[in-house]
């Protein structure tokens, strides 16, 4: 795997290619469960390591899949890393655990992870598709950051609980319900075209 | 060897590896999801409990199943705190039907002499900054039920004629908790007896 390539990998999976800003895919977890800086955070790193296991083990079989069931033993691959994170979650970060709920198990059926492993590792090493798991992950975990502190600051006046907002600030409820979810979403893709503009005009 | 026979065969070796994997994943955590379980537990009856219990009230329980606990008569842990052998309070968790959105589940704890101690809120699906400032993060409005017993307040809110503040544009959340703690205290207040019943010692072999 060449350096140039290594680059190539991580700056995809984090912004060129970013699973929500650019791929617009996994569009449950990410409205959902962001409703803050923490929840949006914890999603994100429960799915990166979903898509470490998945991306590495379905590039270690992918010679013996028949590609006939390919998506069916994918889809068994992803599962069993959604219940091993489960279980570990729950045993050991009880508290996030409970915070993220059904979301945890929805990880199953996030597009972003079936998405990668059949785009991804299943054409290419094991090394490779390990390395586009965890920058895409990132991204994933970086896009529902933003989201969630941008929700939790305008609906709610705190970042990670803690009150920033001066007490005259009036926390705009509608941020932390379901449709302030979308709009706050599309509010940061304006920003992030934006930001893809403006690189491309000086290059 | 045929192509059905070949997928067939892949699929089933991926399963059972996938299975294996989980099935020893599962005998690992068991343990501490139930120890951790345990301890969130004990953290919220640490909270709610008349402090100074000796006992261990997360295994000193006793169920019970009243509509008035929870509309479906589901059975309800009362957890019980003792010093030695005098009864310091019981805690359980009643159930709010008539919320804004879904059940809230409230958790209780009640004096021997029939007086509550503590309310917290255990679960709600209220809405955000309306029905949740009943929350204690955001008030203090359930501090307003401790030392309260059956005769000492007027219950319910106050459109119904109540002691108990509602919030400018919520109404239902307050009314539903106030009226659920009511009918809690009073199967309380009925079954006191039944509450502090010794353990049942288990049997050894």
């Amino acid at each position: 795997m060449s350096e140039n390539k290594t680059l190539q990998i991580i700056q995809d999976g984090l912004w060129s290619n970013n699973g929500i800003f650019v791929q617009m895919l996994g569009m449950c977890p990410t409205l959902a469960v962001t409703t803050s800086l923490e929840n949006g955070f914890g999603m994100g790193l429960a799915t990166t390591f979903v898509l470490i296991g998945s991306n590495a083990v379905i590039s270690l079989i992918r010679k013996l899949i028949p590609s006939d069931v390919r998506i069916p033993a994918y889809i068994i691959v992803i599962a069993a890393f959604v219940t091993i994170i489960d279980l570990t979650m729950n045993a050991y970060v009880h508290d996030l655990h409970k915070v993220l709920g059904i979301f945890i198990p929805l990880i199953v059926v996030n597009c972003i992870i079936l998405g990668r492993a059949e785009a991804y590792a299943s054409k290419n090493s094991v090394g490779s598709s390990a390395l586009d798991g965890i920058s895409t992950g990132l991204g994933f975990t970086l896009a529902l950051s933003i989201l969630g502190a941008t929700r939790e600051i305008l609906g709610a006046g705190t970042i990670l609980g803690i009150p920033i907002a001066g007490s005259d600030f009036q926390p705009s409820l509608v941020f932390v319900l379901p449709p302030g979810a979308f709009i706050a979403l599309g509010f940061i893709l304006v920003g992030v075209r934006w930001i893809n503009e403006k690189r491309e005009n000086k290059a | 060897m045929p192509d059905f026979l070949r997928m067939g065969i892949v699929l089933m070796v991926v399963g059972l590896v996938a299975t294996a994997i989980l099935s020893t994943i599962e005998s690992v955590t068991r343990d501490p999801i139930a120890e951790a379980k345990r301890q969130e537990t004990l953290r919220m009856l640490k909270m709610v409990l008349p402090e100074g219990f000796d006992n261990e009230p997360v295994s000193d329980t006793v169920l019970l199943a009243d509509k008035r606990l929870n509309s479906k008569e589901k059975p309800v842990i009362f957890y019980r705190g003792r010093k030695g052998s005098t009864d310091l309070g019981a805690a359980y968790v009643v159930t709010a039907p008539d919320g804004y959105s879904g059940d809230i589940e409230i958790m209780m704890s009640v004096l021997p002499a029939g007086t509550i101690h503590l309310v917290q809120i255990v679960a709600h699906k209220e809405t955000p900054g309306l029905g949740d400032k009943i929350m204690p993060d955001k008030g203090d409005w359930l501090k307003k039920f401790t030392g309260k017993n059956s005769t000492n307040i007027r219950w319910g809110v106050k459109k119904d004629g109540g002691d108990f503040d509602q919030f400018a544009g919520a109404t239902i959340t307050p009314r539903a908790v106030v009226n659920a703690v009511k009918r809690g205290l009073d199967f309380f207040v009925e079954k006191k007896d039944l509450i502090f019943q010794p353990a049942k010692q288990e049997k050894k072999p």
